[in-house]
């Protein structure tokens, strides 16, 4: 972050519909929320939160197309060019011989690919070291954050306010560096 | 919430008018058959008879898995594959029709039929056929053929009548028909499992009676699943655009959607895996299948590729398009033709070859170049016109059976889950 630190309010909850009702409420009073961590992917958490539509799924078919051409082509120059091998008297340039080793390498370049591309877009991977919320957001609670940068104490204390009127379990605030 | 559908008499004339075109179809193709035995007549009956009965045999298979997985999803829309799997009786008729035709010699679709082939001393003597008499008879054809049918018949009319059972409890709190559907379903599973192969071997895959594939039967049976999805997909738009059906939500059809998309790759995941052990085996009983469709059949072969696999697979892929009605419209009609052809290009070259053989006994094996030949080489306007004839019967029966119940069953066990689902 440009900003350097950052200021979090948060609120736990013991269940998703706890955290539903909470998020209709924020919206409807027109809060700016964070984001939502949750120990599990929720059903209807981005339709609420007017999340857009992931794109991690045209670096999927971009690798996987990688990989079909990769596959298809490098088998094609191995076995009419590099290295023409007869295999039970068929022709050099085996089509159907080539295709399951085509669907592999498309999988196989799909799946690093989105991989690689994932933990690249959100800044994980080895050596990494990102700062939790709290550690409990990976287990049973289901956390609600808002940022609260250059507020001032009265509305922090209105968000308190806000909070506190959801049922939350817990509220609190840290400083992420 | 209009939960009862009406078969409006607009639509009834729609269907007839339909089925009259069959007919009329039928009959032209009947004295219009410039092969013998009537063999354009009979293959288009075949085909039509065999695509509509599996579509509604693989509706029951469909709703005994999702009734034994616990699949709480499709409750809202159970009515629509009970409907569809209860045309299994106009089915058994169609097929008694072609039972009939081959113990009074109508027809000639079956050269293991022949009994000819089975005499030592007849120059039509085919040893090969004697080894597999003993399932490739009449007797069997009959037996497996419409005993197995009537059985999936009454299992399907059992689970309907179980349904609507459950309706008319007023309490909606008695789970025993459900429990009862569970045991129906559960039986039905692995004895349609078996037999279905059976069928498909008996009606399909033996009018290449020197021909076989264990593949065979799956391939047919997810060629049939795909059908039937993409006629659901088209009922629930049809149904969703008059009115009905408003707890069928675009969560629905996503997951229908994706079964569509799914299965067509199963398709050809069968399609490949058949074609490539034959062509990588090389054996020559075997390969003369593809090597005739090849020579013959070129168009309609790699044009099965086309539209049961790559037009599916690149179509359907986005998550966007299988939640827009246009999309799994177009999908939807496209499939249903796919897998009317690839029925089509089984059962076809097939019959013909059989025919011809037939009208000149002794003559040997007609292989290599055979020509056009109108209603074989590519489905003609008379073909088309069957199939819509055809297509007319499977969606009155249907529309039929669909107005005659709820729309949403109403003490489902599972409808909360389904009317909320989110995929």
């Amino acid at each position: 972050m440009a900003s350097g630190k950052k200021e979090v309010l948060y609120a736990l909850y013991n269940d998703e519909t706890e955290l539903f009702s909470a998020i209709r409420a924020a919206k409807k009073a027109h809060l700016d929320i964070m984001d939502v961590f949750t120990p599990f992917p929720v059903h209807g958490l981005d339709d609420l939160l007017d999340l857009e539509e992931s794109r991690l799924h045209i670096v999927g078919f971009i690798f996987g197309a990688l990989g079909t051409l990769t596959a298809f082509l490098g088998m094609s120059w191995i076995f009419t060019r590099d290295w023409p091998i007869i295999f039970g008297g068929k022709p050099y340039w085996s089509v159907p011989a080539f295709i399951p080793i085509t669907f592999e390498l498309t999988v196989l370049f799909c799946a690093i690919g989105m991989v690689v591309s994932f933990y690249t877009v959100c800044g994980l991977g080895p050596g990494v070291s990102n700062e939790v919320l709290d550690d409990r957001i990976t287990d049973d609670k289901f956390c609600l954050a808002f940022e609260t940068n250059g507020k001032s104490s009265a509305e922090i204390d209105d968000l308190k306010g806000f909070l506190s009127g959801t049922a939350p379990a817990e509220v609190h605030s840290k400083t992420l560096s | 919430m209009n939960n009862q559908f009406v078969f409006e008499g607009r639509m009834k004339t729609l269907y007839m008018v339909m089925m009259a075109v069959g007919v009329v179809c039928l009959v032209m193709t009947y004295f219009m058959d410039t092969q013998p035995f009537h063999v354009r007549f009979w293959s288009n009956f075949l085909h039509n008879s065999v695509f509509f009965t599996g579509i509604a045999f693989m509706a029951m298979f469909a709703l005994s898995a999702f009734i034994t997985a616990w699949a709480g999803w499709f409750s809202v829309i159970k009515r629509i594959f009970e409907a569809y799997s209860l045309f299994m009786l106009v089915g058994l008729v169609l097929m008694t029709i072609i039972t009939l035709g081959m113990w009074l010699h109508w027809h000639h679709l079956y050269h293991w039929a022949d009994a000819s082939t089975l005499d030592p001393t007849s120059p039509n003597y085919d040893e090969i056929l004697v080894g597999k008499s003993a399932f490739l008879n009449p007797v069997w054809y009959t037996v497996g053929g419409l005993g197995f049918l009537a059985v999936w018949y009454l299992f399907a009319r059992r689970v309907r009548s179980l349904s609507l059972a459950e309706d008319n409890d007023d309490t909606g709190l008695d789970y025993t028909y459900h429990k009862k559907m569970r045991v129906a379903t559960a039986g039905f599973l692995p004895f349609a499992g078996f037999t279905a192969c059976a069928v498909v071997w008996l009606w399909v895959m033996s009018v290449d009676s020197h021909w076989y594939s264990t593949l065979f039967a799956w391939h047919n049976m997810v060629s049939w699943f795909v059908s039937f999805l993409a006629f659901t997909i088209l009922t629930i738009i049809y149904l969703k655009g008059k009115g009905y059906l408003e707890n069928v939500t675009a969560e629905h059809l996503h997951d229908l959607g994706k079964y569509m998309f799914a299965f067509s790759i199963f398709w050809t995941y069968m399609w490949f895996s058949q074609y490539m052990l034959i062509w990588y085996a090389n054996v020559g009983e075997e390969t003369i299948y593809f090597r005739h469709r090849l020579d013959n059949y070129a168009v309609l072969f790699y044009g099965n590729l086309i539209i049961n696999f790559v037009l599916p697979f690149l179509i359907l892929m986005r998550n966007s398009t299988k939640r827009k009605y246009g999309t799994l419209i177009f999908m939807s009609i496209v499939l249903i033709f796919g897998h009317w052809i690839d029925f089509f290009l089984m059962l076809k070259p097939g019959t013909l070859q059989t025919a011809q053989h037939a009208a000149h006994p002794g003559g040997g094996h007609h292989e290599g170049a055979l020509g056009f030949v109108s209603g074989f080489t590519m489905p003609g306007f008379l073909e088309l016109g069957t199939g819509i004839g055809f297509l007319g019967l499977f969606l009155y029966v249907f529309f039929h059976h669909l107005s005659s119940a709820a729309l949403q069953p109403k003490h489902d066990p599972y409808m909360m889950e389904s009317v909320t689902h989110h995929t």
